[in-house]
């Protein structure tokens, strides 16, 4: 059945396709990942504020996920590369737009749009941790602050931890859409060489083979992990 | 020590707490009871500012709690609180539970800290699970070291909130060991229990609650004795003949 193909192509380019691509990729993965759980917190602890004062912050918050979660993320993408010099350029007061490549402009866009996502997720894992919690960290003095670092979050993010890393896994395939930027991820990489060199089922065939590994190999992980850092009650 | 006056709450159109008024003196022990729903667990909650209440005044120690001047969480650290679902940090030993609120809040060394809280945990019997994660203590083991836990503070006041409501009944005792013990050593404690034998041990005052306001305010001889009003004298004795 593969006669007609040649898996040679495959040997020639695997150091471009991981010294190049897969870098990008995972380098992307963990950029906005850990960008996306730090601001998605940060939301999530926005949105479920109590007090009065900060009914702003709460509506602000809301809309921005929401906002984030009705697009697609290749608009999205799109948008900010062409957006983000000009937000950057006013943010730091300059008359001209500012360079940003490729990789970093991916970076903020998918940490911004991942943190809506990521939010939901510590959103319910903060609503996961009782109240009664949060009660005793107040009665021993610790302010919001440290009895969110401490005993909340913590908490929280141990209950979360599948879904959160369920979510990277989702990131890792989602960086490939980075091609509508021409930034060469590990799809972009063995697209390129398929195209090159007309092996297309051949190149095609092998990228979904290591996507399908290296998120199989993660889900196992998580699992793993799970069981290592689960809260005994 | 403990001072509250015309204290009134609200939860949206339903009161929860109606002009309740009462003082805890140094080295005074309160119990609190009345039948469930009657606001005495909002009341003891509203004594630590964990539950904001609408009108009427709440002294600690010359503090008044419900002042937006007053530093919240200063004054917390300075009362110790126990929970009837004991609520230790599952995430953290034994030792990291006690040790946490020292060092972040008191600014104790870590090593002072360790020591302090080694020290009450020999106190309440515990020394041997120092190192275990909450989840493998018998709810009466945990109960123990939640006390320890406020205990580590050097509190002025001590405010349980049901502490034995929710432990089997073969639990029960062990805990109101430390608490009664904690009451001779003269500590100023503030009890909601169901626990009249603990009331009769210990208690100075017993406070009577119903439908948020506060029944009755006696000393416990005469509470237990003569009930003034007819509902406190229901509530005897229904939770007394069994």
């Amino acid at each position: 059945m593969f006669a007609g193909f040649d898996f040679d192509v495959i040997e020639r380019s695997l150091p471009y396709l991981f010294r190049e691509g897969m870098v990008f990729t995972v380098t992307l993965t963990a950029l906005a990942m850990t960008g996306g759980i730090v601001f998605g917190t940060a939301l999530a602890m926005m949105r479920l504020a109590t007090s009065a004062a900060l009914a702003p912050l709460v509506w602000l918050a809301g809309a921005y996920v929401n906002l984030m979660r009705a697009l697609p993320l290749v608009l999205v993408i799109f948008w900010f590369y062409f957006l983000v010099p000009w937000i950057g350029g006013w943010l730091i007061g300059a008359r001209q737009t500012i360079q940003v490549g490729a990789f970093w402009s991916a970076v903020i866009t998918f940490t911004m749009f991942e943190a809506a996502y990521y939010c939901e997720i510590m959103r319910a894992g903060i609503q996961s941790v009782s109240r009664g919690q949060q009660s005793a960290g107040y009665a021993l003095g610790l302010n919001y602050w440290r009895t969110m670092g401490h005993v909340v979050l913590p908490q929280a993010f141990r209950n979360m931890l599948p879904v959160l890393l369920t979510q990277t896994v989702i990131l890792f395939q989602d960086t490939s859409l980075v091609y509508v930027i021409s930034a060469t991820d590990f799809l972009g990489a063995a697209a390129k060489v398929a195209n090159r060199d007309h092996r297309l089922v051949e190149m095609y065939l092998f990228a979904a083979l290591v996507y399908l590994v290296v998120s199989y190999v993660a889900s196992r992980y998580v699992g793993r992990l799970q069981a290592r850092l689960a809260v005994i009650r | 020590m403990i001072s509250i006056r015309g204290l009134s709450k609200w939860y949206g159109a339903f009161q929860v707490l109606a002009d309740c008024s009462t003082e805890v003196a140094k080295g005074e022990v309160v119990v609190v009871c009345g039948p469930s729903g009657s606001g005495k667990s909002t009341l003891i909650k509203c004594v630590n500012g964990l539950e904001p209440f609408e009108k009427g005044e709440i002294l600690v120690d010359g503090i008044s709690v419900g002042s937006p001047k007053t530093d919240l969480p200063k004054l917390r650290s300075r009362v110790g609180m126990v929970f009837q679902h004991f609520e230790l940090f599952p995430h953290m030993t034994v030792t990291q539970n006690l040790t946490l609120a020292q060092v972040k809040v008191l600014g104790r060394t870590p090593a002072a800290a360790h020591e302090k809280a080694m020290a009450l945990l020999d106190r309440v019997g515990l020394r041997a699970h120092a190192d275990k994660f909450p989840g493998n203590l018998s709810g009466g083991q945990q109960q123990r070291v939640a006390i320890a836990r406020a205990l580590c503070m050097d509190p002025i006041a001590m405010l349980f909130d049901e502490p034995t409501s929710a432990l089997d009944p073969e639990m029960i005792n062990e805990v109101l060991d430390v608490m009664v013990e904690l009451a001779q050593e003269g500590m100023t404690m503030m009890v909601v229990t169901h626990e009249m034998g603990f009331a009769r041990r210990v208690a100075h005052r017993v406070i009577f609650m119903d439908e948020g306001k506060i029944v009755e305010d006696a000393p416990k001889e005469e509470f237990f004795g003569t009930p003034r009003s007819e509902r406190a004298q229901q509530f005897l004795a229904k939770i007394l003949h069994h």
